[in-house]
């Protein structure tokens, strides 16, 4: 059960590196930038189809990064924070759609061969487009970026329980718009469930 | 039993998805997986979370390499605009350091105020005075002139006695001298004056005034 994008672990260096940004020590930010872009890329490119407007985006989040450093207060993780900005920022992506557009479908660059085929990895994305922008978040950060539920409930800024709640919904409406999926994957069938 | 307590299969339940993305912590951990291994049902849906997190998990984007320029750039900006915001607070600083300069501010606010204040205290009733103004003139017939600005006091003078007039009041802020008649002159004699001085090239500006008719 590994986590892909989600190395989560707030190290002592990431809060150090942030005090740094704070008295404005342009290395530091430079190795927090690129510590966080990948990781901020590949979960902002669930979210919108343009890989330049992701870059844009990540930038947007790495310059808040660098001008609100002094309001991070220390109650959660680095990650969690600017995981926070950028969730806002994928928020109002979704909830864009003229200018973001369907992500990651056709356009995935690359896609494990281990796990499942082509029409699966549509097929989910398909399912996941279909649910509101808050749920999708909860599944996107919990199997995409690997965050616990305490963690997700930092960077969306409210309650455990909504966390859970919005998970438990998510489920139950992917369980309708992936029947496929669900029946290919398990061995004795969502029906049962 | 294990210091977590799953109280429910409910509770269970809505843990899973962090059983599957392994971020339980230790004590949550055990107690959603002892309670699985006795629940078909919450077997069913982890199997179920397995697949999701693997089909959520296989598509993944190239990521770019790091390219900092854009960022730099706004930050350059942003500096840039500090450091001048910075550079104005540190002049003012500086020159209000000076006793004598913040009493020089100081003295020059305090004019300004005043300004300000005599400004709308004129505002507030207008007053005003044409060269036909003659409230504060005793009764009488009397010329409002204006003569050219380049001529000697003694020139003006001599252009007074040789009509018979006398200074009554003036010169105003715009020259205007208000000039009484002699007290014998009666109508033709104010009338050729009058003429006389319009004739005049050093003569600007001639009036004729009446109080009191």
């Amino acid at each position: 059960m590994s986590n892909e994008a989600g190395n989560r672990t707030t190290t002592t260096s990431e809060r150090e590196l942030l005090a740094a940004v704070v008295r404005r020590d342009r290395n530091a930010f430079a190795e927090l930038y690129r510590t966080y872009q990948p990781r901020l890329y590949g979960y902002l490119r669930r979210f919108a189809a343009n890989p330049v407007v992701v870059e844009e985006i990540v930038d947007d989040v790495m310059f808040v990064v660098w001008t609100d450093a002094r309001k991070f207060r220390g109650k959660s993780a680095v990650s969690s924070w600017i995981f926070g900005i950028a969730y806002r920022k994928a928020l109002t992506a979704l909830r864009r759609e003229g200018r973001y557009e369907a992500p990651l479908r056709r356009d995935v660059e690359t896609a494990d061969p281990r796990s499942g085929s082509q029409a699966d990895i549509e097929l989910i994305h398909a399912g996941l487009a279909g649910l509101s922008p808050d749920h999708r978040q909860v599944i996107e950060l919990t199997y995409f970026c690997g965050f616990s539920y305490e963690e997700i409930a930092a960077i969306a800024d409210c309650p455990v329980n909504t966390v859970k709640t919005r998970m438990f919904h998510a489920r139950r409406r992917l369980k309708v718009l992936l029947p496929r999926l669900a029946g290919e994957k398990t061995e004795q069938g969502r029906d049962q469930v | 039993m294990t210091r977590y307590d799953v109280r429910s299969h409910e509770e269970s339940i809505e843990l899973l998805p962090w059983l599957v993305n392994n971020t339980l912590r230790g004590d949550e951990r055990e107690a959603v997986e002892a309670h699985a291994k006795s629940c078909i049902v919450c077997r069913r849906e982890l199997a179920e979370l397995e697949a999701l997190r693997e089909s959520v998990q296989a598509a993944s984007a190239t990521v770019p390499a790091p390219d900092m320029r854009h960022i730099n750039a706004r930050i350059d900006t942003q500096l840039d605009r500090e450091s001048r915001g910075r550079y104005l607070l540190e002049g003012l600083r500086d020159f209000f350091s000076s006793p004598w300069r913040a009493a020089f501010a100081a003295q020059s606010l305090a004019l300004v105020a005043v300004a300000a204040m005599l400004m709308q205290s004129g505002t507030g009733e207008p007053q005003f005075r044409t060269l036909t103004t003659t409230e504060s003139l005793p009764e009488g017939h009397y010329l409002r002139v204006v003569f050219d600005p380049s001529l000697e006091q003694a020139t003006i003078d001599g252009l007074l006695a040789d009509a018979g007039l006398a200074v009554a009041a003036g010169p105003s802020e715009r020259g205007v001298l208000t000039l009484r008649f002699a007290e014998a002159a009666d109508d033709a004699d104010r009338s050729a004056v009058a003429a006389t001085l319009r004739s005049d090239p050093r003569v600007l500006f001639l009036q004729p005034v009446a109080t009191g008719d």
